[in-house]
């Protein structure tokens, strides 16, 4: 057997709409976690609404946000896995159908950047990008329906032989910027090093990283623990009107690079929206989140 | 969050200036609901004209929420809705708010300062929306009450709703045009050089 368009075509639509309805177990984790430290009733209640929302979401099979995004890909392609698809258009394709037969409808979110024409499909959508997994026999794809709220506050800046301090700082006024504006408590990406392009990805796989985990670079792992203090030291709290909980957790990934040092900055709203699964090359489906 | 009170539509100029900054409120009644640039810009061409709104604004309770409406069997049902980012209409709203002497405003983010005189001039508040609070919000539609502007898209469409416990809304500009974004904003810079220190005192 092996993996076939209308498999990855089924996948993509289903991972795309669980992300619409479901908000991930360690970020409801993470929030409530947050209402159990904070000391206002404002924040507290919101947060309390924040997890009565995905509940109710949950509950009643319906969208836990208006607006569905942009869909987003992240396609890794098992080396060992046994496929006959054209994947992309088999995506984009899933995409067209997921458009006339999903419940509720969604919104037309997808816009024409030169025209402002806003309608379901347009220019490379769905947006995919593919890698590849050494020895694997799967094809491994996350979904991460990209949403304007959260989504027009990244920002990406380019040093010479930055210091951490350099950085640490770009990140934070980051975080000013953004202020109460991107549906917090946010999730954060930073990406080091590489180039412009890799590095903006390796902020993006950031924030999809389960909260909790540690970073296996010591230097990192220390560097998440003090920006995400730094960044809830800041006080705009949920949905930006006050708090302690401005983030649910800073996430780092670095590369090497020339001397010349992108840092890069992206943020998930609270939803967090992401879903991920992989299909082997017998058609198994395995769902990972 | 059983101490919440519930005010009804329209909002008394009273009742706008009894809201606290933070405070969180429901709401019964009659919204007016969008979340379409195009939309401000018609109607701020209905104002240069002078001409009439399809739906009476004076007054009103005006939220930038985007909806998904459709018609059948023609009535109009509203699916769900949800806050959008209110900044993006931070250079028209100040205007809006005045012409239309706007009770109350909201969706989430906020409006700038220059919206803030225009909401204490008024005697309007802001009231911040959760954001990804689709099922909660939705849940409150009694009645779509009618749906302007047939021929945009659906979040930028003119859509009046009657509204049942709408919220909790927090409210975050009050009457006065103190508002807690500008007070958040304020504190996060003052407090930027303490948060270096410390970033670097962690560094060591």
């Amino acid at each position: 057997m092996t993996i076939s368009d209308s498999a990855i075509s089924q996948l993509t639509q289903d991972l795309y709409s669980w992300a619409l309805r479901k908000v991930p177990d360690d970020t409801k984790a993470a929030l409530e976690a947050a209402r159990e430290n904070e000391d206002s009733v404002t924040a507290k209640n919101t947060l309390t609404m924040m997890l009565h929302s995905a509940k109710a979401a949950e509950d009643n099979d319906r969208y836990v946000c208006s607006d569905s995004g942009v869909p987003v890909y992240f396609v890794r392609i098992g080396t060992k896995a046994v496929w006959n698809a054209d994947i992309k258009n088999a995506i984009r394709e899933g995409f067209d159908n997921l458009v006339k037969t999903i419940d509720p409808p969604i919104l037309k979110h997808v816009t024409n950047p030169l025209t402002g024409e806003r309608g379901y499909h347009g220019k490379d959508m769905p947006i995919v990008t593919f890698d590849l997994i050494s020895d694997a026999d799967y094809i491994d794809i996350t979904c991460s329906p990209k949403a304007l709220g959260s989504g027009r506050w990244a920002a990406m800046e380019l040093f010479t032989f930055p210091t951490l301090e350099t950085i640490e700082t770009f990140v934070l006024d980051t975080a000013i910027k953004a202020g109460s504006q991107h549906c917090p408590p946010v999730i954060m990406g930073v990406g080091i090093g590489g180039t412009f392009d890799y590095c903006a990805k390796m902020s993006k796989e950031a924030t999809l990283r389960p909260l909790g985990s540690i970073n296996e670079e010591p230097i990192l792992a220390a560097m998440e623990k003090r920006l995400t203090e730094a960044v809830n030291d800041l006080g705009f709290g949920p949905m930006g009107t006050g708090g302690k909980t401005t983030t649910l957790g800073v996430h780092v990934n670095y590369a090497s690079g020339h001397g010349f040092t992108p840092v890069a900055v992206s943020f998930n709203c609270w939803i967090n929206r992401r879903t991920r699964a992989r299909i082997y090359s017998d058609g198994r489906v395995e769902r990972v989140e | 969050m059983d101490d919440i009170r519930t005010i009804t539509l329209p909002m008394t100029p009273e009742v706008a200036r009894s809201l606290k900054l933070g405070e969180m409120i429901y709401l019964d009644g009659q919204i007016n609901a969008t979340a379409g640039i195009p939309t401000h810009a018609r109607i701020l061409d209905y104002l240069d004209r002078g001409e009439p709104l399809p739906v009476d604004l004076n007054r009103a309770a005006f939220f930038h929420l985007g909806s998904y409406s459709e018609e059948k069997d023609g009535e109009f049902d509203v699916l769900y809705m949800n806050p959008t980012t209110s900044t993006r209409f931070n250079s028209v709203m100040p205007r809006i708010i005045r012409e239309l002497d706007l009770a109350c405003v909201g969706g989430k983010g906020g409006l700038d300062a220059e919206c803030a005189r225009a909401l204490k001039d008024v005697g309007g508040v802001y009231l911040s929306f959760l954001g990804g609070g689709c099922p909660l919000l939705s849940a409150s539609i009694r009645h779509v009450v009618k749906v302007a502007w047939q021929d945009m898209i659906s979040h930028y469409r003119l859509v009046v709703l009657e509204v049942e416990r709408l919220g909790p809304l927090t409210v975050a500009i009050d009457a006065d045009g103190n508002s807690l974004y500008d007070n958040l904003a304020d504190d996060a810079q003052a407090r930027r050089a303490d948060v270096l220190a410390k970033l670097a005192a962690a560094r060591g």
